[in-house]
């Protein structure tokens, strides 16, 4: 075998958030190309954006994205309310939170229980892992489900939320329909518990990296919306700065662009991971706690074992979550509102797969003149490809079925947002 | 007479993907409908509680445009020729056959498929799928009318 030239190619398709495709190549048993395609639809919008109005923003960009449209509301109109010189505090501020909380829930518990645990677990797809796991797979759609009930009450409906606005809300929740919320979520407490038990238990290939995290880091809290732009490496911007130390590289094979570092050109990681590194401190103690006792330190830096990660961070999602209605009071008006001014706005705030930088320029009777949006999925695209280089290697001499599962179970570790192309795959082998 | 749940699914902004949904606003009067853009959680989800559920949705078999599937999924899996090229049926592929694994299927679960042929982003939607949304309509309401005299 070992003097054939091997190639695996995975070309898969996605629901409406992209496309992508994998490619291997390998000559005489060792890894000669490692190729990552995603195809980005926000390039799309940010031609879409311009000339409309910066109130479109958020509802616009929401658009790009089924599972985290939540992101791409919150960097929109944190941008834009940079713009303007806004600041959005106190409940409204809180209740931004806690529509976040609803999305981390929803997306993370999907790419959990749907997509990544049966790479796990030995079976091709969630549904075959029901017929064996049915209790687990159960606990994660009713976990989902309560991630989806925030979104569907703050944001009006949960797929695509409409009630978010640049300055707050365009209606804020009454003490009582919040309080609804509140035992769906103390049984999604437990659930996220067993959750974070449950995949601690996995069997995680030994792998690690010295990855360049990157994530927002806040004073106080776990970070959704605000804070500085850290890494790991010494980096501490404000999000204003995004373009001076990132930037977006053309590459021959894909239609996306890689992110990298200004500085040495490097590949970094952004997600839960990152989040989790820069911000282990900021978790309630006993989740640190929880979090120490499933084997897991303040760091983590094997992407196999984001899963566990990600479910740290559902619990999170979910304490946060109680506290925020616990301290509930109606703010006095559901938003904040804004003189129109020309200017450039930047955020970036943390989806659930990683950083989502978005900056606006807008003229002085607010129309749209210029938009770019940065997804976490093209700054990690990079970072997969570089973490194939090294894994493949140590499983070079598994057969092509083998190996391209591993292959396919490193990509998930990012929760790509092609996610719902996961399971979705055809796979072609050439041996020459 | 509400005699089934209609649950469109697709997207309105990619062409004749909007079929299911077209399908269900024209039934909207009669029946209970729900817009769902087939998210298998969600899905399963929204399926619970009801007798009798109708799903509508494009789909993509490499069939003429406007050809028109029935399918009893409380006795056949949907076929994997529809999940391979439509923007989204491999969530509801997923979806009926994880509540399959579950025991959640509905009792009475149907599934109408429109061939489609362009699924570009977009507006609009093709003469013959739209002929075939109207066509699916009256199934659904005599389908379901059978079923109140039998």
């Amino acid at each position: 075998m070992s003097e054939k030239t091997r190639t695996i190619k995975v070309d898969y398709l996605a629901r409406v958030e992209g496309e992508g495709a994998m490619h291997l190549k390998i000559d005489n048993g060792k890894l000669t190309d490692v190729k990552l395609k995603i195809f980005e639809p926000p390039r799309f919008f940010e031609g879409l954006l311009r000339d409309r109005a910066y109130t479109e923003a958020p509802d616009i960009t929401a658009r790009i994205c089924g599972i985290c449209p939540v992101a791409y509301q919150m960097s929109a109109v944190h941008a834009m309310e940079n713009a303007l010189g806004l600041k959005v505090e106190g409940q409204l501020r809180a209740l931004r939170r806690l529509l976040y909380c609803g999305e981390w829930i929803s997306s993370h518990t999907l790419h959990i229980y749907m997509l990544h645990a049966p790479d796990f677990l030995g079976y091709p797809s969630a549904v075959h892992m029901a017929k064996d796991h049915g209790a687990a797979v159960e606990r994660g759609l009713q976990l989902k489900k309560v991630g989806g009930e925030i979104m569907t009450l703050l944001g009006g409906r949960e797929i695509h939320p409409i009630n978010v606005r640049v300055g707050g809300f365009y209606r804020v929740p009454t003490k009582k329909e919040l309080q609804t919320l509140v035992s769906p979520l103390k049984k999604a407490r437990d659930a996220a518990m067993e959750t974070v038990r449950w995949v601690s238990g996995f069997d995680f290939p030994d792998f690690t990296q010295d990855y360049i995290f990157v994530a927002l880091q806040h004073p106080q809290e776990y970070p959704f919306n605000e804070g500085r732009l850290v890494s790991s490496h010494g980096l501490d911007i404000a999000a204003a700065q995004y373009e001076d130390y990132f930037e977006e590289q053309h590459v021959e094979h894909s239609t996306a662009l890689h992110c990298v570092l200004k500085d040495g050109k490097k590949a970094y990681h952004v997600g839960p991971m990152a989040r989790y590194a820069l911000n282990f401190d900021r978790l309630p103690q006993h989740i640190q706690d929880t979090a120490k006792g499933v084997g897991l330190g303040k760091v983590c830096r094997n992407p196999f074992k984001s899963i566990a990660v990600r479910s740290i961070e559902v619990l999170y999602a979910c304490e946060e979550a109680l506290r925020i209605i616990e301290d509930y009071e109606v703010p006095e008006a559901p938003f904040v509102e804004a003189a129109v001014k020309a200017g450039t706005g930047y955020a970036a705030t943390e989806a659930p797969r990683g950083l989502l930088y978005h900056r606006y320029k807008i003229s002085d009777k607010g129309e749209i003149e210029d938009a770019n949006i940065v997804p976490p999925t093209s700054q990690n695209q990079k970072m997969i490809e570089d973490d194939l280089w090294q894994f493949v290697p140590q499983y070079i001499d598994l057969p092509d079925d083998k190996l391209q599962w591993h292959a396919e179970q490193a990509i998930r570790n990012y929760d790509p947002c092609i996610s719902c192309s996961a399971h979705f795959l055809k796979l072609t082998v050439d041996r020459t | 007479m509400k005699t089934a749940f209609i649950i469109g699914i697709g997207n309105r902004h990619r062409g004749d993907d909007a079929a299911g949904l077209r399908v269900m606003d024209l039934l909207k009067a009669d029946f209970a409908t729900l817009e769902h853009d087939g998210e298998p959680a969600s899905l399963i989800d929204a399926m619970q509680g009801h007798d009798r559920v109708i799903l509508v949705d494009a789909v993509s078999s490499g069939a003429a445009a406007g050809e028109i599937f029935r399918l009893d999924l409380q006795k056949e899996g949907l076929p994997g020729a529809f999940t391979q090229t439509s923007t989204h049926s491999f969530g509801i592929v997923e979806a009926v056959e994880l509540a399959r694994a579950l025991g959640k299927l509905p009792p009475a679960l149907v599934f109408y498929g429109i061939e489609g042929k362009n699924l570009a982003v977009g507006d609009g939607i093709s003469p013959e799928v739209q002929n075939a949304t109207e066509t699916v309509a009256a199934s659904i309401r005599a389908e379901t009318q059978e079923k109140k005299h039998a």
